[in-house]
C-alpha cells in the first residue's frame, strides 16, 4: 500500500546524499591535502555520484517487473571520483609548492557543483510533490463510506 | 439487483487499482529522473493498448445496424508499458518530467473523483436504507 511512498522516500534518500556530496566538493575546493598516497599529499579530488535504479538484477525481479511490474525506486550504486587533471597555481610560499613554486589544488569548479546542486535541488523538489500527492490520495481513500 | 457487488462497484474499485498503479509508475519515473539509461514507464488499461494498435475485439455484427460492442472490461487489470524507443537527455533517460508531472495532477484529480463518485453511491444506498443524512 505504501509502496508508492516508498519509491519517492528513495528518490529524496538519493538526491538528499547528491546534495551532501555537492557540498564536501565545495566545502574542499581549495584542499591541497586530501588523501595521502605514498607519503605524499595529493589534493581533493571531485566526487560524483553515480544513480541506478533499485533492487538487484535477480530471476525474480525480471519476473515481477514483467508480470505486475513492480516499481523499485532509486538508489545511489557508487561514489565516483572525477579523473581530470588538477588545477595549477603558481604559489611559491605555499608549503604544498613544488620545486618550480606551482600548488596543485583540486579540480573542483565552481560552476559545475552549483548546477549539480540546483539539479539535485528540483529534483528534491519534484518528488516531494509526488509523496504529497500520494499522502493525499491515501486520505482520501480512508474517507471512502463516509 | 445486486446492491454492492455490480458492474459499477466493480468498474470503480477497477479504475481505483489502476489509479494507484499509475500513481506509482509516476513515483518511480520522477525518482528515477537522474538515472543514466532508465526508461519511463506508462501504466495502461489492456483495451487502451488495443485501441491504439489497432486491433480491439469487435462484436460479429450480422446486420450494419446491429449495435456495436467489445468484450467487456469492467474487471481488467492495468499494464505497465516502458517507452524504450526514445531518449530524452544524452544518458539514455527518457523521463520527460513536465509530462510525468502534468500526468500526476490528473491522475490525483482522477482518483479523488473516483472516490467522490463511490462515495456518493454508498450515501445513495445509505438512503435507501432509511438512515440517510
Amino acid at each position: 500500500m505504501f509502496h508508492g511512498m516508498n519509491v519517492s522516500a528513495s528518490a529524496l534518500t538519493s538526491q538528499r546524499l547528491r546534495m551532501d556530496v555537492t557540498s564536501a566538493n565545495m566545502a574542499n575546493a581549495e584542499s591541497t591535502r586530501g588523501r595521502l598516497v605514498d607519503g605524499e599529499w595529493e589534493p581533493y579530488r571531485r566526487k560524483m555520484v553515480h544513480m541506478q535504479t533499485n533492487g538487484e538484477q535477480s530471476f525474480r525481479n525480471h519476473f515481477l517487473q514483467a508480470q505486475q511490474a513492480e516499481t523499485n525506486g532509486v538508489k545511489i550504486s557508487r561514489i565516483m571520483e572525477d579523473q581530470t587533471p588538477f588545477r595549477l597555481a603558481y604559489q611559491p610560499e605555499h608549503p604544498d609548492a613544488n620545486e618550480d613554486g606551482y600548488v596543485e589544488l583540486p579540480n573542483v569548479d565552481p560552476l559545475k557543483e552549483m548546477m549539480d546542486l540546483m539539479s539535485a535541488t528540483r529534483s528534491y523538489e519534484a518528488n516531494v510533490t509526488t509523496l504529497d500527492a500520494q499522502k493525499s490520495m491515501l486520505m482520501r481513500a480512508l474517507e471512502i463510506g463516509r | 439487483m445486486n446492491l454492492l457487488n455490480n458492474d459499477a462497484m466493480r468498474l470503480m474499485e477497477t479504475s481505483l487499482k489502476a489509479a494507484t498503479t499509475r500513481h506509482n509508475t509516476i513515483a518511480n519515473n520522477i525518482a528515477n529522473a537522474d538515472t543514466p539509461g532508465f526508461k519511463a514507464e506508462r501504466t495502461v488499461f489492456k483495451h487502451q493498448l488495443a485501441e491504439a494498435t489497432g486491433n480491439q475485439l469487435q462484436a460479429y455484427r450480422t446486420d450494419e445496424k446491429h449495435i456495436n460492442f467489445g468484450g467487456s472490461n469492467s474487471n481488467e487489470s492495468p499494464v505497465i508499458t516502458k517507452r524504450n524507443n526514445t531518449a530524452y537527455n544524452h544518458n539514455g533517460n527518457n523521463v520527460d518530467m513536465d509530462h510525468e508531472m502534468a500526468e500526476l495532477a490528473k491522475n490525483q484529480i482522477y482518483y479523488n473523483a473516483m472516490i467522490e463518485r463511490l462515495n456518493s453511491r454508498f450515501s445513495g444506498i445509505r438512503t435507501a436504507l432509511g438512515s440517510g443524512r
